[in-house]
């Protein structure tokens, strides 16, 4: 109880204080006042050693050493000034971001324009809740520079970006500034791609043949490895001949279906009693599958009725149809 | 092959880790250099070879040495400084240790951390540094080592590309040039306390130069050859004659046939002296140079009483000032004083007995000697010494042959020549001998006026002894023997009273340097004001100072005609800043941001995407009055008009169209 107060109490004074707000639309210019700044550990070092300095030229009597002192002082106060300014009016935009499977790491793109007269230098990025930023960037005047920020994901749907960070400790590293950024960029997450799932419902309804395992009966020859192919179709003996350390490539067996090749890809005619999250888990394999294989295949969910075909639209469509069932009406 | 093409080929073989690193290395050097002045040989030595294994160290790419192995040498390393210094706790130990501390530290920089470490110990030596030396030397070295430091630390910060060095420098230099105008305000502004904070090592000061409480032959003259400065003044008004400038110090009253020294303070007690003094006081500052002793100098008269801030300034019974510690700071002070005066007319002859004495079984032929020359008064006695000095083959001479047992004997019958001293102390002997109350007094006489910045400085060269003798109804007065002998030293100078060596034997050099007019001596005035004014302002802006300065700045910002100016200039700049700011957005983008901000109020927000035809598409949507619709039809063709047509580039057009935009506003309301 007391612990969930307080993190509520500090998340709302962080949100107060550091003007945490949602996503916004297009560019955003870091004005000033959006960029925050306290001495680092070195700042707070080279604080004690000015005090220091300045108890030994008192002692000593040294006009010089209140000089350098002074000096030394008022150079960090510079310092201070020219890290808020490294940070100050740089303007961020969102660029593109691909979807991505469940599990995977989705990938952000953002640009950060700088449209002043000094070049800025050390400028790190990060999502907020990844801690300390751990990319970095130096944008030249007026010139841009493009970041790709990973962000793991946990389930499908959108994933909208999280808050961004940027922090610069540039030109002496006393200071630590930073400014928060919201982008309006999202990314679809497609659902994960069942693992050991079973084979291609060959022929939606009962065919001649019998049942499901048309299409691995047979062996049609070998080509190319793709990813997802199950590791007892490698084919182990052409493999061999060619050690992919030494370039050879992996290579899988290829299994011709029966003379019945109608794939239909139906939502509905999994079983009732399964998890619907591993239905469409299940879904997004097989369409994986029917596009690797090049297996034209129709598909069925919800709504969406696609007819047979085979392609990267029709991919797309399907697998965002998968990902977004259920959340579309949002 | 050139040495461009080698210097390149340099530059390419050093990775950027490697050049920072070697950036450091100089930076450290920088700092230490001017500590090897007076660092014991062997720490130099230690911190040059370690600077260099660690730059071999870089260039070949090894392995730092391990723990192990410098853990022992740094204890071997501090073993040396104690025994270079007998302790490890003294200033100068202190700063042998940080030395070694550095050049070890560099040896063992692992993460960025330790890279602050050096820098701030760097900036610590920098300033230990000006325990030795603070001229206006120092302070440009100090600029350009803070530069170089500062060079180093930014180096490390460069994540990505990293600029060539010079411009690196140059953005260091920025910022020094940027931290300046603050710095100057807290050098002036920041309270200064009156330090020591604790009691310094006994090292913290060094042996001086100058005037001490006994007189024997032989030490004046040992002061005359220092160029050393004494103290400098500044006089508030005109300055008084070079034949008035008598620098009162120590008064000599006890003889014992050699050495003059004080009075003995126990058979002395502290009296009320009176003091008639007439015509107006010469006020004057005194800038005094450390002299490790108490006494304070002031032209002659001044007191009774002196009153320096911070200090408890004594005086006794012959009006000499001393502080209650030793002066090792310079010193500043203010004094009035009178150039005419009478010092205790009315004393009793008891009073004066202590004037009188002379001791026993020195000098026979001195006492005799006074026997004839005595008049019947104390006036005509001391001005029959003086002529004997004057008309008699008396010298002034800075090296006196050595003289007897019976010193003044031998001065006065047989070399016949000295140094003001001899002069002083043999004119006071035959004036007790002639029953006149006298004693020796021992300051300085003259100095250099510096036309640059009206200060007089007064060296130690112008160490000077003179006498008093008291007369009835005029109590004591001033007599100066030298002046009988060589009216030269106390009009102008030393150097004029004596026989001059011309300097490598070429005598318009010796011209050169006595002629006030020639452009040598007027570089001299100038680097002398320079130094003075460096040590005025800069090193003795003490906690009086400051408070004078402060006072004297409020004054001036107090005034009411600089406080409407400043207002004014402050003004300006406003105005200026916000006419700048308004200059900046085009008139026709801010007429179209306003007109976007006047529908966003009505729900109908421009997308960051949106041109003003997709726009004006989805305004024609929403529900309006016509005349409204009709304003914003017009206002937004004519913006895209304006902004995208042909006829907006025409300047009448476009400031018809700005103008019709800016009716057509209000009524898109």
């Amino acid at each position: 109880m007391l612990p969930a107060l307080k993190r509520r109490i500090q998340g709302a004074t962080n949100k107060w204080l550091f003007q945490l707000r949602d996503s916004e639309p297009g560019e955003v210019v870091l004005v000033m006042r959006r960029v925050f700044i306290l001495p680092t550990k070195a700042g707070l070092g080279f604080a004690v050693l000015l005090l220091l300095m300045l108890i030994g030229s008192l002692n000593y009597n040294l006009g010089l050493g209140f000089a350098l002192t002074f000096f030394a002082g008022s150079c960090a106060v510079v310092d201070m000034l020219l890290t808020a300014k490294n940070l100050a009016m740089l303007a961020l935009a969102p660029g593109r971001a691909q979807p991505v499977f469940a599990g995977e790491e989705a990938l952000f793109e953002l640009h950060v324009a700088n449209r002043s007269k000094r070049d800025r230098f050390g400028v790190w990025l990060g999502f907020q809740q990844l801690g300390e930023p751990r990319n970095v960037t130096d944008v030249a005047v007026g010139g841009s520079s493009a970041v790709v920020l990973a962000c793991p994901t946990g389930e499908r749907g959108w994933l909208t970006a999280p808050r961004v960070r940027l922090v610069t400790r540039f030109p002496l590293g006393l200071f630590r500034a930073w400014s928060y950024w919201r982008p309006d960029l999202k990314a679809l997450v497609y659902p994960f791609p069942e693992q050991d799932a079973p084979p291609l419902p060959m022929s939606g309804a009962a065919s001649e043949d019998g049942h499901g395992t048309v299409g691995l009966d047979n062996f049609a020859g070998i080509r190319n490895y793709q990813p997802g192919d199950p590791m007892r179709h490698l084919a182990w003996r052409q493999i061999a001949r060619h050690d992919p350390s030494v370039g050879g490539q992996l290579v899988t067996k290829h299994f011709d279906g029966g003379a019945v090749a109608e794939l239909r890809l139906d939502f509905a005619e999994l079983p009732w009693n399964m998890d619907l999250e591993q239905k469409l888990s299940r879904m997004t394999r097989w369409v994986l599958e029917a596009e690797q294989r090049s297996l034209p295949y129709s598909f069925r969910l919800a709504q969406h009725d696609f007819g047979p075909a085979l392609g990267d639209a029709h991919r797309a469509a399907c697998l965002r149809a998968l990902a977004l069932f259920g959340q579309e009406a949002a | 092959m050139n040495t461009p093409g080698l210097l390149t080929r340099a530059r390419a073989s050093l990775t950027r880790d490697k050049s920072d690193t070697l950036l450091l290395l100089i930076a450290a050097l920088m700092v230490l250099a001017p500590h090897f002045l007076h660092l014991p040989l062997w720490v130099s030595l230690t911190s040059c070879v370690t600077l260099l294994w660690r730059a071999r160290i870089t260039m070949q790419g090894k392995r730092m040495p391990p723990l192990w192995l410098l853990l022992p040498i740094s204890i071997i390393a501090m073993a040396g400084v104690y025994r270079s210094f007998h302790t490890l706790l003294g200033r100068d130990s202190g700063v042998a240790m940080l030395a070694l501390l550095l050049t070890f530290k560099l040896l063992e920089m692992h993460a960025r951390r330790d890279l602050f470490v050096v820098i701030f110990l760097s900036l610590f030596l920098l300033l230990t540094n000006f325990f030795y030396s603070q001229t206006l030397l120092t302070a440009g070295a100090m600029m350009v080592t803070l530069t170089v430091l500062l060079t180093a630390q930014m180096s490390f910060q460069y994540t990505g590309a990293v600029p060539p060095l010079l411009r690196r420098l140059r953005a260091a230099a920025t910022v020094v040039v940027l931290a300046a105008p603050l710095a100057l305000l807290m050098f002036i502004g920041f309270p200064r306390l009156q330090g020591p904070l604790w009691g310094l090592p006994g090292d913290a000061h060094s042996a001086h130069t100058g005037m001490t409480d006994t007189m024997a032959p032989g030490s004046v003259s040992a002061l005359a050859t220092s160029d050393e400065l004494a103290f400098r003044v500044r006089f508030k008004g005109p300055v008084p004659d070079q034949s008035q400038l008598y620098w009162r110090g120590i008064v000599l009253s006890d003889y014992d046939g050699r050495t003059w020294t004080r009075i003995n303070r126990r058979r002395l007690p502290r009296e009320h002296i009176e003091i008639q003094a007439s015509g107006t006081a010469v006020s004057h500052e005194i800038t005094l140079e450390p002299t490790g002793k108490r006494w304070l100098f002031a032209l002659e008269l001044s007191g009774p009483d002196m009153d320096i801030p911070g200090q408890t300034v004594n005086s006794s019974n012959e009006l000499e000032f001393s502080t209650y510690a030793n002066i090792s700071e310079r010193l500043r002070y203010e004094t009035h004083a009178w150039l005419n005066f009478r010092i205790h007319a009315n004393a009793t002859p008891e009073q004066l007995q202590p004037w009188l004495a002379l001791p026993p079984g020195f000098n026979p032929r001195t006492l005799e000697l006074a026997r004839q020359l005595r008049q019947p008064s104390g006036l005509a006695s001391s001005q029959a010494v003086l002529d004997m000095f004057r008309k008699q083959p008396f010298s002034y001479t800075l090296e006196p042959p050595l003289l007897g047992r019976d010193a003044v004997d031998d001065f006065l019958f047989n070399s016949r020549a000295g140094f003001c001293e001899h002069y002083a102390g043999a004119y006071v002997v035959l004036m007790r001998a002639m029953g006149v109350p006298a004693r020796v007094v021992t300051g300085y006489q003259g100095g250099e006026l510096n036309p640059v910045d009206g200060y007089l400085s007064v060296r130690q060269s112008d160490a000077h002894a003179w006498a008093e003798i008291w007369l009835p109804g005029a109590g004591w007065k001033r007599v100066d023997p030298t002046g009988a002998v060589a009216p030269e030293r106390i009009r102008s100078n030393l150097a004029h009273a004596l026989p001059q060596q011309a300097p490598f034997g070429f005598t318009p050099l010796l011209e050169l340097e006595n002629d006030p007019h020639s452009w040598l001596a007027q570089l001299r005035f100038q680097i002398a004001a320079l130094n003075n004014a460096w040590n005025q302002w800069v090193l003795d802006y003490n906690p009086d100072r400051q408070r004078s300065f402060l006072e004297e700045l409020g004054a001036a910002f107090g005034h009411p005609a600089s406080m409407a100016g400043l207002a004014l200039a402050a003004g300006l700049v406003w105005w200026w800043q916000r006419r700048r700011g308004q200059m900046q957005p085009d008139p026709l983008d801010a007429l179209y941001q306003a007109f976007c901000r006047q529908q966003a109020r009505y729900g109908v927000t421009r997308a960051p995407h949106e041109g003003p035809l997709s726009y004006a598409a989805r305004l024609r949507a929403v529900p309006a009055s016509s005349e409204k619709r009709a304003a914003m039809e017009q206002f937004l063709d004519l913006y895209g008009a304006l902004k995208y047509g042909v006829a907006g580039a025409a300047s009448q057009h476009r400031r018809a169209g700005l103008q019709k935009l800016k009716t057509l506003l209000p009524l898109c309301r």
